[in-house]
């Protein structure tokens, strides 16, 4: 015998002085395999499935002689006896057929008859009508009856809406009853406020001078041939404390009785007007 | 409806008119222009308000006051306002007399006929808030004592509407106090000419040993063209002017409106309607009239009620402003947009 083979048969004597003395634990407690010398290239933990029932680490490894000396480190999850070897692989990747069995034994502590599985549950019935699928239809059915309800009666008020307009009073239509009523000599305080205030604003629009400043306004209003007496006759009417002349309201109000309603709504003034001159 | 007080006769009226008429003249021989503002300044002394002017700097404000003054034989005194103006800067303090080992009264520039408050937005609130309460009272608490302001009393407080950084912008319940607040704008074409011509003839004035620049200060003459007697007739005459239901109407309806439309978040107060109505007086018989008229109230509303009121804020978002909301509140005047047909 040569003196390689001394030392395999050292190595494989010492292998299995050490098995016989690290090879065993209970579940769930770690155990440590020291000085287990492996032959042949330096070995990794593979990392494999979390539900193989050991689980393995190395905690260091040395070169020794043509292998390695391995402090291992594992834990049974199952009882019984194990061979760590599926558990390791060279990290050259060459094969793992040279390495000897490396067994260990996980005992229980559990008395007999050891870890007890749950039983499967048993599918239950659901009760009621219909699945999930007849609910989501009957649901879809009537969102959709909603909408249509919802748009019939917007389409309905909206036409009711349509067929009684509430269309704001025109200028002239505003100012007719006033001088009717102060041609009538009808006129309230109030009433006559307006009054004078409406035929301004007539002025205004028949002369389209909506954007000027109420001053230049009523300055233009002044200088104009109709509007300009028709404000001079309503000041000594309406403001003068002791009028310097009689007014005819009769005459000065006359071309404003029958004007049409839109009169002051569209821009032709002039021409809708022309009654009043 | 407001009664007429004592009536002043025609004659009377006629002489008032001839005085405001020399006042007008006279600050108008070194102010071009800024005939509505010389107007509304008048206005404001002769119906016992104050008034607030907006414009940018350079608009003659100051000139504008000084000339006025001097044409009427009042005092006049000018308060630069700043951050560290204090209120007895203003209305006085008691100092230690240390010959009499006594305290006395020194009073502040508030006792004067006319006050210039210039920049009125840069002093600190409590300052503002002195100013604003001696306006309104027309008395000043110093020390112990009470002290009356002359009569007449007008403050004409400035404020320049674009730079606000470090300004205390006066709130609303203090604008109230000011019966109108004029907005200046930028004189014509032909007044800037007028205004730059008269400015390049000035010349040179000697004084002591040397020489200074004059300025349009320099050339007011100091001679008054009316007294204070005048001023007083101003007022009674303002008083007696006549003011129709109608027109008391009309002014109800336009502060009203004010109250309702859909932009404004608070109307105008009470207080805008009498101050038109005062205000209105006064235009009247400067414009020879002896009884108001729906003139008086266009071309016053801006002035009396912009101030009054509040926007939205919807409205102030949307880049409407009090100015654009006045304009279509005097536009709806008359018509009944809002009144359904057959109501």
């Amino acid at each position: 015998m040569n003196c390689r083979g001394v030392l395999r048969a050292w190595a494989l004597a010492a292998l299995c002085s050490g098995l016989q003395a690290q090879d065993s634990s209970t579940v769930g407690m770690p155990a440590r395999l020291r000085d287990l010398v492996l032959p042949g290239t330096e070995l990794e933990v593979v990392n494999g499935d979390s539900r193989a029932p050991v689980a393995l680490r190395i905690v260091a490894a040395r070169p020794h002689g043509d292998g390695f000396r391995y402090e291992l480190e594992y834990w049974g999850l199952d009882p019984g006896a194990h061979d760590l070897r599926p558990y390791l692989r060279r990290k050259d990747g060459t094969s793992t057929a040279d390495l000897p069995a490396i067994a260990v034994q996980v005992n229980s502590v559990l008395a007999e008859p050891g870890l007890v599985a749950p039983h499967d549950p048993a599918p239950n019935v659901v009760p009621g009508f219909g699945g999930y699928r007849t609910w989501m239809v009957a649901g879809g059915v009537a969102w959709a009856v909603g909408l249509i309800a919802l748009l019939a009666a917007g389409r309905k008020r909206h036409g009711v809406l349509r067929a009684a307009p509430q269309r704001p009073r025109t200028l002239a239509e505003h100012l007719r009853p006033l001088v009717e009523r102060a041609m009538r000599g009808e006129l309230s305080r109030e009433e006559r406020s307006q009054l004078e205030l409406s035929l301004v604003a007539y002025w205004r629009r028949r002369l389209a001078l909506d954007e000027r400043r109420p001053t230049e306004m009523l300055s233009e209003l002044r200088r104009h041939a109709e509007a300009g007496p028709l404000l001079q006759s309503l000041e000594d009417w309406l403001h003068r404390p002791e009028p310097a002349r009689d007014v005819d309201l009769q005459r000065l109000l006359a071309p404003y009785r029958d004007l049409p309603a839109e009169v002051l709504e569209t821009a032709e003034l002039e021409s809708a007007t022309g009654g009043a001159r | 409806m407001p009664t007429t007080t004592t009536r002043v006769p025609s004659t009377d009226l006629s002489q008032t008119q001839d005085f405001i008429q020399g006042v007008r003249a006279r600050v108008g021989t070194v102010v071009v222009g800024q005939d509505v503002v010389v107007e509304r300044l008048l206005i404001a002394l002769f119906s016992g308000g104050h008034i607030l002017l907006q414009g940018v700097p350079g608009l003659a404000k100051t000139l504008l006051v000084s000339a006025l003054s001097k044409s009427i034989d009042l005092g006049f005194a000018r308060v630069q306002f700043t951050i560290d103006l204090l209120p007895s800067d203003i209305l006085g303090a008691e100092v230690l007399d240390q010959r009499t080992n006594e305290f006395r009264v020194r009073k502040g520039p508030i006792f004067t006929n006319l006050l210039l408050a210039d920049e009125i937005n840069r002093a600190a609130p409590k300052v503002q808030g002195a100013l604003l309460e001696a306006m309104q009272e027309r008395k000043v608490t110093i020390g112990n004592e009470n002290f009356r302001l002359p009569a007449p009393f007008l403050v004409i407080a400035t404020q320049n509407p674009v730079e606000q950084a470090g300004t205390f912008e006066l709130p609303e319940a203090q604008l109230d106090r000011f019966m109108l607040v004029h907005r200046l704008e930028y004189p014509s074409r032909d007044e800037e000419r007028e205004i730059l011509a008269r400015n390049a003839a000035l010349g040179v004035k000697r004084q002591d040993k040397g020489a200074v620049v004059q300025t349009e200060f320099d050339v007011l003459d100091q001679k008054p063209v009316g007294s204070t007697e005048e001023i007083v007739a101003a007022m009674e005459a303002v008083n007696s002017i006549h003011v129709s239901e109608t027109f008391v109407d009309h002014v109800v309806e336009l502060v009203n409106r004010t109250r309702v439309h859909p932009d404004v978040e608070l109307g105008c107060s009470p207080r805008a309607g009498i101050s038109l109505i005062k205000a209105s007086r006064a235009r009247a018989l400067m414009h020879r009239r002896a009884y108001v008229i729906p003139e008086d109230l266009y071309a016053l509303a801006e002035d009396a009620m912009l101030h009054r009121m509040r926007l939205k804020y919807g409205a102030v978002a949307e880049g409407r402003t009090s100015k654009h909301v006045l304009a279509d509140i005097l536009r709806s005047m008359g018509g009944s947009a809002a009144t359904p047909a057959g109501a």
